[in-house]
């Protein structure tokens, strides 16, 4: 947002030059993967170890035209989806929770500490003996992972009104819902927000890594599956695959950002 | 008069936080209804502690706050508060940070933001209503502020050095602003500044507090309402340099919070 206000002014200054950049990464890809093609062929490298991204491209669109991919990103999708919202809003109520009750926050601090601390990761394979193989799993590892990001930024985010606005809160006769609804979690929004993109490009790492481990469907399991075919473009493939669901979803949490901090973005741009 | 006919009685009031001196030290002040009073003095001296028990957010140790006759335990819907920044809610427009205190008591009825929208034409923001705070001058804010704070229909406004942060010019604009506000809807007024011609031009009466008393009381006597060139009248600079004695003999004290 921010950004693209620095931007404007030397946009009507020179569009040429401000188009540089985005033409400059372009050729930067394009260069690599003119290179990358042109060294698997020079020196013989053998598809096992690197594919040249012809190759490679072959195996994503023949992937994709032949609906063998479907299925696993569909599951991916699921698992991630599921996990975001059931970790993303359970950490958002235990934020609430833990920024209201001081008594709470000395509770169970230590304990979101040392949680915090473990990686959750480490976990899958005890999930999967304790909820078997397929969705479940992996949902949970998801959520898990996707849990404490949104947390912490909750409980930083509620704690931040002034004592100043606290005390006109207070002086209005709020109840402390009130207080809590209309004017900590509105000031805490920015936060809860910087969290939620955390907390997305996380349970996508999380959903691959758990299917990695316990999954038979899953762009993570086709990874394996790919391991142990020996099929090093499909590798590849997945890897752009997973790639661009990722950037998709850091998008998806961009827009929600932008829609929920329209006003202050509004009170920032001046219209 | 009989003591329970003031509007607001505070006799022989107390404050202190658990370590330290106290920080309103016994001090008794009563206003009538439709009274502009001043609280004056330096920094530290227990001056917005004060105004915070008149308004109810603290209690006293000792001694009682009477508003109405009534001994006053929490904040109530009698009294608005204006506090030293603005304290808008920069996620709300300009006419639903006037309508909040409605709103925290259910939905506002088109009266009310009828008459929210009347409160900022008073106070000169028309057309300003779906504007956002960040989006206003500081001056504009402070009106927006003073609009919320008088959109219950307060009897008593209580506000804490409101002005202390703007321009000399926007100060003094403020201040008519607010004195025909609160002419208009007959609001009482104890205001606490440490602006000697601010409280002079403002109150009819002025109370110069030093280390948590009252050491000094004095009428305004100069003529409602107040033109801008009253600010260049001698009787306006002889009471602005009689207060200013009565400041110079008063202490600075470290700054011990509020």
């Amino acid at each position: 947002m921010r950004t693209r206000e620095v931007m404007k002014p030397e946009r009507n200054a020179s569009s040429a030059l401000r188009l540089a950049p985005s033409m400059a990464s372009a050729l930067v890809l394009i260069a690599v993967l003119a290179v990358w093609e042109w060294a698997v062929g020079a020196f013989g490298w053998s598809e096992l170890v690197l594919p040249p991204p012809s190759t490679v491209t072959k195996a994503l669109w023949s992937g994709l035209v032949s609906g063998y991919f479907w299925p696993h990103i569909m599951q991916t999708a699921l698992e991630v989806v599921l996990g975001l919202v059931i970790g993303g809003v359970f950490g958002f109520a235990c934020g609430l929770a833990l920024g209201e009750s001081t008594f709470g926050r000395h509770v169970f601090m230590p304990y979101v500490v040392a949680s915090q601390v473990m990686p959750k990761l480490a976990l899958a394979p005890l999930l999967t003996v304790w909820l078997g193989f397929g969705t479940l799993p992996m949902v949970a590892i998801t959520a898990l992972v996707c849990f404490f990001p949104l947390l912490e930024s909750t409980m930083t985010g509620v704690s931040q009104a002034d004592a100043a606005r606290l005390e006109l809160f207070r002086m209005l006769g709020a109840t402390r819902w009130q207080t809590l609804w209309r004017l900590k979690v509105p000031i805490g929004m920015p936060s809860v927000m910087a969290g939620l993109r955390m907390a997305v490009v996380l349970a996508l790492v999380g959903a691959v890594v758990g299917e990695f481990v316990g999954g038979s469907e899953g762009l993570g399991a086709l990874i394996i599956a790919a391991q142990g075919s020996m099929d090093t473009p499909l590798m590849f493939a997945v890897l752009i695959l997973i790639t661009a669901m990722g950037l998709l979803l850091y998008l998806g949490a961009l827009w929600v950002q932008e829609r929920l901090l329209r006003p202050y973005a509004a009170a920032q741009s001046g219209n | 008069m009989a003591m329970h006919d003031f509007f607001l009685d505070m006799r022989n009031v107390h404050f202190g936080y658990s370590h330290g001196a106290p920080v309103v030290d016994g001090v008794s002040w009563a206003m009538t209804a439709g009274a502009f009073h001043c609280l004056l003095g330096r920094s530290g001296c227990g001056k917005s502690t004060l105004l915070k028990l008149a308004a109810g957010l603290l209690l006293p140790d000792q001694g009682a706050v009477l508003l109405e006759g009534k001994s006053l335990r929490r904040p109530g819907p009698v009294t608005g508060f204006v506090f030293q920044s603005p304290t808008l809610l920069e996620w709300l427009t300009v006419l639903d940070n006037v309508l909040l205190p409605l709103s925290l008591r259910g939905t506002p009825e088109p009266a009310d933001t009828a008459r929210a929208r009347a409160l900022l034409d008073e106070l000169g923001l028309a057309d300003m209503d779906h504007r956002y705070p960040a989006q206003l001058s500081g001056g504009q804010q402070s009106r927006v502020a003073i609009a919320r704070a008088l959109i219950t229909q307060p009897r008593l406004l209580l506000m804490d050095e409101p002005f202390a942060a703007l321009d000399a010019l926007t100060r003094e604009a403020l201040q008519d602003a607010l004195l025909d506000v609160c002419r208009v809807h007959g609001t009482s007024v104890l205001f606490v500044t440490h602006d000697i011609a601010e409280a002079v031009y403002l109150a009819d009466r002025v109370a110069v507090m030093d280390r948590g008393r009252i050491v000094h009381a004095q009428d305004i006597g100069l003529p409602r309402p107040r033109p801008a060139k009253l600010r260049h009248d001698a009787a306006f600079n002889g009471y602005c340099s009689a207060l200013r004695q009565v400041m110079d003999a008063t202490h600075e004290l470290a700054n011990v919070g509020r």
